[in-house]
Formats: C-alpha cells, structure tokens, sequence
C-alpha cells in the first residue's frame, strides 16, 4: 500500500530538521504501525546522508587572484596606497633601504657591464626600493598569466632611466621565472616586495631569475640610461616544463 | 550564511575598496565554487562562473538591496550563472547521462567512494531547478526558508521541490543500481 503523501512530507521535513513538534509525534504514531513507513524513511536517510557527504571542493588556489585582477581598479587608488607606495610607507622598508643602497654601490662597481658576467649575484633577500613612485606613471606594458601553477599580472613602467617591473603573482606550486632582456646596457638595479621574504631573486648580466610559491608582489628595477627601447622575455618553468612565455616591451624615447 | 559584517563590507565595496572586496571573495569563494561545480559537474566551468559571479556581484553593488542578506543575493547569481551556464552550452543531456550510465549494474554492490561519485552523476541527470535546492539544502545548509528566498519561491514550493528532487535522484541511482 502506498505511503499517505502526507507522511513522506513528514518523513522529509523530519530528515531536513524542520518538522513541527506536533507533526513529529504523529510521524513517530505513523511510523511505529508502518514497516513501509519505516523502510521508506531509510530509504531516504540513506539519500540524504549521502548528499550531505558529498565532499567540499577547494576553488583552485589561483582563481581569487584572477578574480581580483580581472576587476576594474579602484576609483581612490591613492587614498589606499599604491603597492610601490606602500613600500615607501613601510618602517622596516626604510630601514633595508639603505642595505639596497650599499648593494647597488656594490654592484655599480663590478665589470664594466656593471655586473659580472660571470659571477651570479645572489641578491636574495634584498627589500627595498629607489624609485619615487611618484614618478611612474601608467604601466608601459602589462601581461596576464592565468595558468593552472600561476596566476596574476606583470607590468612595465619607466621613471626617468629606471624601468620597474611590478610582479603580482600568485603560484600554487613552486615556481622560476626568468625574465631575460638582449641590451646589455641595461643592468640591475635592485629588488623590493612586499614580504620581507618569500621571494629568491638572482641576477646575471641580460637575466634575472625569480623562484617564488603563494601570493607574491614585488618589483625589480632595471636601469636604462639612455631610456632605450627594449624588450623583456619572461618565462614561467615549473622544474624542467615550461609552463608559460610572454615578452614585455618598453618603447622608449631614447636612442 | 552571512557573517554580521558583511554589510560593512559592502558598504566599503560600493566605495569602491578592492580589500573589502577581497574579504569578501575571500568568504564566499569556496561557497561559490562547490555550488557551481555541483550544478555543473566540471571545475573548470565552476571556476569560469565564480569569476562571472564575483565580477557581478562587484559591477552590481549599487543595485543591491541592504535589507537583503548577502549570501541569498550571491547565491541566486551564482545558480543563475550556472543555469545559464548550461543553457548556453546546452549541456543539460549528453554529456551527464552518459556519466550516469557508468554506473554500475543491479547486481553489483557500490562501494562509499562510487555512491559518490554516481550521486554526483545522478545529480546532473535531474533538472537543474531540481539540482538547484539539493545544492542549497545539502551543499550549502540553507533552510526551507532560505531556499526560498535566495530563489524567490515560496516555502511550500521549496519542500515539494526538493522532495520530487530527491524522489527523481532515488529514482536514477535505482536504475543505475547505484542506490
């Protein structure tokens, strides 16, 4: 004999935890004389106990970071402070500063492609900046990455003779970045982040190389006496595998 | 749910700070993400509509009503998107019946991990009205009368709803001898 639809709505506001105390006690009356009743409330305890137990989904680690590249930037950006601004702002960043001062003293003297070519300068650990951001104006030019392993954008912009790239990355894995350019007359001029750790950067004469995991921001700035055109391939590896490539162009005003 | 602060970050939103918004995307993410993937069965078309669905909801905070929960508003984009989703992509047969078909006979008994995994293929074999209050009463932990709202029907549409839902999932995982 079929169930009184009545029962199974019981049956079912009961599994879902919105019967009414009334209702319960004529469900628990029904049940008691029903085998069929009983049987078609396992039945559904079995269904439902199934769904709920249906596993949770992490979204992919890099989704939020795309999310939040992909809206239009906000209208006060100066009233919240702009990355390299914040920089600035920072005490601890100040202070190291002056350490990045001494290391670019350093490494104007070395070779006359002002950095080796044979040694590779580790400047790991390296925060600060000496660049006014003032000065920068709008990015020069900009790429996405929206890879599975890494996810976020990149950006040229010149001030004077210095050209900054502003990376804002978020990797799900360990990752290397090598951003290689041809004009040797260009060198490295320092490095700065956010974090004051997190990110390894080494630099070579026309290479610099980048191993960073996580959400990432910082820049590396490049010095171009002359404000040359030039342009900067990047590549993202994953160990050997090649996971993405994209150039970044500077059209300078110089010779 | 909704956490007591979201209205103050909404309101940080509509002024336009991206680190509201953020705290935000933050919460509601891995919400979103699970209740498009239920509705849709694939991550990468989930991950495509939680991008729609923030972008939305961050061109549209001017239009949203205050008096409204926030977690009712995102979550009817985010079942909207996903319907549209799949009428667009007309993915509302093949592709999940197929996946259903898998399963495997009568005569043999499923282990946890295949209920699971046929539950999840019943579940795109249902209508996706249907689909829509199972992920919000069993994926997201609504109530009836949540279910109501973030759909806009009344409570006595919601139950007899999920109810002829569960009866047409029961009804699947019987033939594919899943249930």
């Amino acid at each position: 004999m079929a169930i009184d639809q009545k029962y199974i709505d019981l049956i079912n506001a009961d599994i879902d935890g919105e019967i009414r105390a009334a209702d319960k006690e004529a469900l628990a009356a029904f049940l008691a004389d029903s085998a069929e009743g009983r049987a078609s409330q396992a039945d559904m305890q079995q269904l439902t106990g199934a769904l709920d137990a249906l596993e949770e989904l992490e979204p992919p680690p890099h989704l939020r970071h795309v999310i939040m590249n992909s809206i239009p930037p906000e209208p006060r950006v100066r009233q919240s402070g702009s990355f390299l601004s914040t920089l600035f702002a920072s005490q601890a960043l100040r202070y190291t500063g002056s350490f990045v001062a001494g290391a670019l003293l350093v490494m104007s003297v070395v070779g006359s492609d002002r950095i080796s070519k044979t040694a590779f300068d580790d400047v790991s650990g390296l925060v600060g900046t000496i660049a006014d951001p003032e000065a920068l104006g709008p990015a020069n030019d900009k790429i996405a990455v929206t890879q599975n392993e890494v996810a976020g954008t990149i950006s040229l912009r010149s001030a004077g003779s210095m050209l900054v790239l502003d990376f804002d990355l978020v990797a799900s894995e360990e990752i290397d970045i090598i951003a290689a350019y041809r004009d040797r007359t260009i060198w490295f001029n320092g490095f700065a982040q956010l974090e004051s750790s997190g990110t390894r950067v080494s630099a070579e004469t026309g290479r610099i190389e980048f191993k960073m995991e996580g959400k990432r921001r910082y820049a590396v700035f490049l010095h171009n006496e002359g404000d040359r055109d030039t342009q900067i391939d990047l590549k993202f590896m994953s160990g050997n595998e090649i996971l993405h490539q994209a150039s970044l162009t500077y059209g300078g005003a110089g010779e | 749910m909704s956490k007591p602060d979201d209205r103050k970050l909404i309101e940080r939103c509509i002024r336009g700070d991206r680190q509201a918004f953020e705290s935000l995307l933050l919460q509601y993410e891995k919400p979103v993400y699970n209740a498009a993937y239920r509705m849709l069965h694939s991550p990468e078309d989930a991950r495509d509509v939680t991008q729609t669905v923030f972008l939305k909801v961050y061109e549209n905070f001017g239009s949203f009503d205050p008096s409204r929960r926030f977690f009712s508003w995102i979550y009817r984009i985010t079942l909207n998107e996903s319907i549209n989703w799949l009428d667009k992509a007309n993915r509302l047969t093949s592709l999940d019946q197929e996946a259903a078909d898998k399963g495997r006979g009568p005569e043999q008994q499923a282990g946890a991990e295949e209920i699971s995994k046929g539950l999840e293929a019943a579940l795109m074999t249902i209508k996706a009205d249907y689909r829509a209050v199972i992920v919000l009463k069993h994926l997201m932990g609504c109530s009836y009368g949540e279910i109501g709202e973030i759909l806009e029907i009344p409570e006595k549409t919601v139950k007899s709803r999920l109810f002829t839902a569960r009866q047409l999932l029961k009804d699947e995982l019987n033939r594919t001898g899943m249930h």
